[in-house]
This record gives structure tokens, sequence and C-alpha cells, in this order.
């Protein structure tokens, strides 16, 4: 179980990206956080892991805040928690295969894995891992020869990497086309289904959110202002959320 | 934008063509005074352009023969006597023979003036020769050039050269030089072959100074590393301030200081192609750092990686292989650099083809011109190839 208590996040420059939020999210839940750009969902999602600091408040996961590790503690933490990036976030050069081993960094010892050596057993499961994904045969290919759709492919098994309990999806699939959104979404939805993995994923559309969510929580400048089931949010709702001018637009 | 105020605007844009035009024509005054005075100031002489052809046509028909190969040569010599002036006895004409070389001169004495005819038999076939006048005392002349035909037959007409008269004999000679064996490197070519090589380690040598120096000071030179703090950010302008100096000074200056400091040789020019790299490298690479990808950086911190292993993984592949592509770039550039960084006295075969330029041995220097636009081909090739390889 995943607790937010309080949760703020101030920014050096004064802006308020978060105030005062909580929510919890159960284990095996795919919660949707949806909002406008700059309403704070990839600083809620970069708290969880702590890539962001928070200003205040607390984040309590299996029972332990996660605000006041440090160290190793936190790496020990980090490493049960897959995140998916929109940009990706592989590293262009190096080859898919690396970039899916990269996901083993915080098992593996820190030394071995600096020039370059990972167990052998770990090799076999990222190719696992890459199979699952449906992308074996690129393997070896530099991450940047692969298409948008491939690399986030690449992510997701980076991810699996970790063998996370929980997965942060910060709008994994904003930069994709709507074919592709949804097939990058399935994988997810069966790693939460199949595997029971808790997934906490921020997403531009509302169809999207609709389609996949269990639950869906609504961000506007950094509050809360809905948190329900995704059949809840009528017209009203969505006018709320995004504004009076917006419009829903569709993807199938 | 209100009705009134667009009206207001529209009378103001025609005097601003006009004034435009104006400016155009002040301009154009202005480039044509600039250009009329660039153009004698540096003294710009079409004429002579065409005037001074003849001059380097001997020089360049030179450098495009370099004295690259060499064979051995052989020679064949035959001689008769001739008197100057007459007497009383005239030595005698040489013995024909059936297969032994000898020369029939169409008179075997006279005075200096005189045409003479010199015919010869049974010498080396199609074979170039020259015909000397070897005086009792004084020096040797050569008269004329001659080719012998199948049969290793020629006459050649020549005029008795003004020489002192003597009662001793005076000599014919007709030498006839032809290469024998195969080519072989000459001896320009070997010392060129030694001082390219001493040019591309030279190279070599001040590309890893410059590495060195300039990896760990680029990281100090990249303003998203340094702009953490008030201290760190006085870092980065000193050592971008040094860069840019450094680096603004021409790598010729920098070896005659070095050639001061050091002496002359190519220890000048490692030191002073170093300096110059350590400042373009520098550069070169903290732009690199300043523009890493971040996202890599925070996906491996997510996965519970360590400092060590972030590095590694997500900032190590962002930079080594531009750092090697400029590094190769910059190998490339330091070779092409160090052929006249000899010059000025920083070793290397640049020092070699401004010896021998000075002393107007144009074919030697055309060995060195030679070897030196190979080099750079070839390194500008691999240069080209590596880079295209590993970005």
């Amino acid at each position: 179980m995943l607790e937010v208590q309080n949760l703020t996040k101030i920014y050096d420059g004064g802006t308020v990206a978060l105030r005062d939020l909580s929510f919890t999210v159960k284990d095996g839940e795919f919660l949707v956080i949806i909002g406008l750009s700059g309403s704070g969902k990839s600083t809620l999602l970069r708290c969880i892991n702590r890539l962001i600091e928070p200003t205040e408040g607390r984040i309590i996961w299996d029972g332990v805040d996660i605000t006041l590790l440090s160290g190793a503690e936190l790496r020990h933490a980090r490493r049960r928690i897959g995140m998916i990036f929109q940009q990706f976030n592989l590293v262009k050069r190096s080859s898919v295969l690396t970039n899916v081993l990269s996901g083993r960094l915080g098992y593996v010892n820190p030394w071995r894995s600096a020039v370059g050596r990972f167990p052998k057993e770990d090799v076999e499961q990222a190719l696992i891992c890459l199979d699952r994904v449906g992308i074996l045969d690129q393997a070896h290919k530099r991450a940047d020869e692969l298409s948008g759709g491939q690399q986030q492919r690449v992510g997701i098994a980076r991810a699996l990497m970790q063998e996370p309990t929980l997965i942060l999806a910060d709008e994994p699939v904003a930069s994709l086309d709507p074919a592709t959104s949804h097939s990058i979404l399935r994988y997810i939805e069966d790693l939460n289904r199949d595997e029971g993995v808790t997934v906490l994923c921020s997403l531009h559309f509302l169809s999207l959110a609709r389609a996949y969510a269990s639950r869906i929580i609504a961000l506007k400048d950094g509050e809360m202002v809905f948190e329900g089931l995704p059949a809840e949010i009528d017209d009203a709702r969505f006018k709320e959320i995004y504004g009076e001018e917006a419009i829903q637009v569709e993807i199938r | 934008m209100s009705a009134q105020e667009e009206r207001q605007e529209k009378p103001a844009k025609e005097p601003r063509g006009l004034l435009s035009s104006r400016r155009f024509i002040g301009a154009l005054f202005v480039g044509i005074l600039v250009y009329a005075y660039a153009w004698q100031s540096t003294e710009i002489n079409l004429r002579k352009l065409v005037t001074g052809y003849p001059d380097i046509v001997h020089i360049v028909t030179q450098i495009v023969q370099p004295d690259v190969l060499s064979r051995d040569k052989e020679y064949q010599e035959v001689l008769t006597n001739f008197q100057l002036p007459c007497t009383d006895s005239p030595p005698e004409r040489m013995a024909a023979s059936e297969s032994e070389p000898y020369l029939v001169l169409s008179h075997t004495c006279g005075v200096p003036g005189e045409p003479l005819s010199v015919e010869g038999f049974n010498l080396r076939p199609n074979t170039r020769g020259t015909v000397r006048w070897i005086p009792p005392a004084g020096t040797i002349r050569s008269l004329a050039h001659f080719d012998s035909d199948g049969e290793g037959h020629f006459v050649e007409g020549i005029s008795i050269p003004s020489v002192d008269e003597s009662e001793e004999l005076h000599q014919i000679q007709a030498e006839l030089r032809w290469e024998v064996g195969l080519p072989y490197a000459s001896e320009t070519a070997r010392i060129v072959f030694d001082k390219m090589l001493e040019t591309i380690m030279l190279a070599l040598m001040a590309t890893t100074l410059g590495v060195f120096a300039a990896v760990p000071l680029s990281f100090l030179a990249a303003r998203n590393l340094m702009s953490v703090s008030r201290p760190t950010m006085i870092i980065y302008f000193v050592i971008r301030g040094i860069f840019n100096i450094v680096r603004s000074i021409e790598p010729l200056i920098w070896a005659v200081v070095f050639a001061v400091w050091v002496g002359i040789g190519p220890f000048a020019g490692v030191l002073a192609l170093g300096m110059h790299s350590i400042a373009a490298l520098g550069k070169l690479y903290s732009e690199q750092v300043e523009s890493i990808d971040t996202g890599p950086i925070e996906a491996v911190t997510a996965t519970g990686a360590n400092v060590l292993q972030t590095i590694v993984y997500a900032v190590v592949p962002q930079i080594v292989p531009p750092y090697l592509a400029f590094t190769i770039y910059r190998w490339d550039i330091n070779v092409r650099m160090s052929t006249i960084i000899g010059m000025v006295g920083g070793g290397g075969v640049g020092f070699l083809l401004i010896q021998w330029v000075n002393l107007l041995r144009y074919k030697q220097a055309g060995v060195a011109v030679w070897a030196i636009t190979v080099v750079v081909w070839v390194m500008d090739f691999i240069s080209a190839y590596v880079r295209e390889k590993i970005v």
C-alpha cells in the first residue's frame, strides 16, 4: 500500500507544484493521474521515488516512510519501483540490451557493473524481458535506431528488470501515435493484472484514462480536484479539471 | 490596434522606404571606398600575375617531378684525341672496329670556333649521351647531348670551344648513361619518410597532451555543472577565459615561444600544438558536457543505481563517442598543423621543407610537399570515417 500524506512541493523559484496532497493507492490498483500540463503530475510521480525532494509531507510505502530514507536504503527502495518516462530516457548510444540491463543496477555488484559485467542470469532475464515486449530481435541494436514505440518497450523492459511491485509511468504514451499508445498501455495493464504490480500512471487523454484506470485522480495547479472511478467523470467534472474551454478528444 | 493608429502608421512607411534606399546608397559608397583602399594596400597587381608566371614554371615542374625514386646508373665512355692548334703531326683517327665502340672526328686538329663533326659507332643503342671536351688542364665542358640509334651510332656537330692552346693533346669524350635495375626509394624519400613519421608522432603526442589536460578541465568549463554556486561559477569563467585566450593565439606563435623555451625541435612543436589542443578540445568537450541529456541520468537513478553506476551507464555513453570524435578530428588538425610548425622551429617535416626551399632544391622540396599532401589526405579520410562510425 502506498500512502501519500500532505505532500507539498515548492520549487526554489517559489513555484508551488504540489499543495497538501493526500491519497492512498491499494496494492494492485491501476491509478491514473490526469490533469493539464503543469498541474503537478510529473512532480508527484518523481516525489514518490525521490527523484525530486518533497518539501513537506510523507510517502509511506509498505510501512516505510520513503521521505526519510537516504543512501543505500533509498536505493533499495528505488529498485522495487520501476519508472517509465514520456521521452523514454534511454541511453541512445548504448545497445538495447545494455539499456535493459541497467534496470538491474540496484541489485548487482556496483564494481562489476561499472566495468560492464552482469551476472549471466541477468542477461538471460533481460532477453526474456525483451521477448515479453516483443523486441527480442532488436537486442543488439543501438537504442536510437528503434522507433518511438519500440523505445518505450525497451523502457518497460528496463522497469521489468527491477522486479518492481510499483510502476510509476510518467506520460508513457504522450510521444506516441494512438495505435502504439494502446499497445504500450496494454503491456502495462498486463503487468498490473497478471502480476499484481501497482501502477501509477499519468495520462493526458481522458479517453485513455477511462480505458485503463481502475481509479482516477485529477490534479489542477498542484491540488487534487477529483478522486474516483473513471465512470464518475462527466462533462461537468471534465470542465472542472481541464477548464471551461477544453474539448474532449477521443483516442481509440 | 485601433483604426486610428493604423491610419497614422501608413504615411510613415513611405519615407522609411526612401530612407532605406538612401542608406543603401551610403553603404554602397562606403563599401566601394573600403574595397578601393584594400586593393591599394594589398598591392594587387594583375599584370604581375601574368608576367611573373614564367618564374614559377621552373619551380612547379620540379615540384611535380619529386625525387622519390632512383635507380642505379651505368655508363659507357669513349675518348679520342684532338690537337689544338694543328701541328705537322696531328693525332691519328681512332681505329675502326667490328664490335668495340669508337669515335670518328671530321678532323683531328683545329682552332677554337671551327665546326667539328663527331660520329660514334658500336655504342649502346638507343641511349642518351653527352659529348664533352676534356682539355689537358682546366674544366671539362659539356658540348652537346645526343641519342644513339638502333645500331649504337650517332653524329653530332659541335664547334670547338675557346680553350687554351697547348702542346698536349685535348680529348673529346662521348659518355652514355642509362639506368639499370628496379627503382628504389631515393635518399630524399627516406629522409622525408623519417621526418613524416616524426611529424605524425608529434601530432600524436600533442593530441595526447591536449586530451589529458582537456578532459578534467572540460568539466570545470561546463556551465550546467558549474552553475551550482558562486565560487564554481568563478572557476567556470576563469577557465573559459583561459581557453579563449589560448585558442586565439595561433599554434605558429606558440611554436616560436616554445622554440625559444625548450629549443628548436619536435618537443617545441609538441608543446605548441598541445597548448592549442588543450584549449580547443577543452571548449569542444565542455560544450558536449553542457548538451548532455538528463533523461537517462534520471532513469538510471530511478533503478536504484549508485552515483558511480549512474555515471558509467548514463553519462559516459553520452560523452565518450563525441569526445573520441573530437579527439580524432583534433589529431587530424594537429598532423596538418605540425607539417608547417617545423618552419618556425617546431621540428618535423616542415623543418625539412623550409630548408630545401631556401636551398632552391625544389625536387627535394617536392617530395616533402607530396608527402604532406598524402598524409593529410589519408588522415582526413580516416578521421572522417572513424567519426562517422562512432558518433
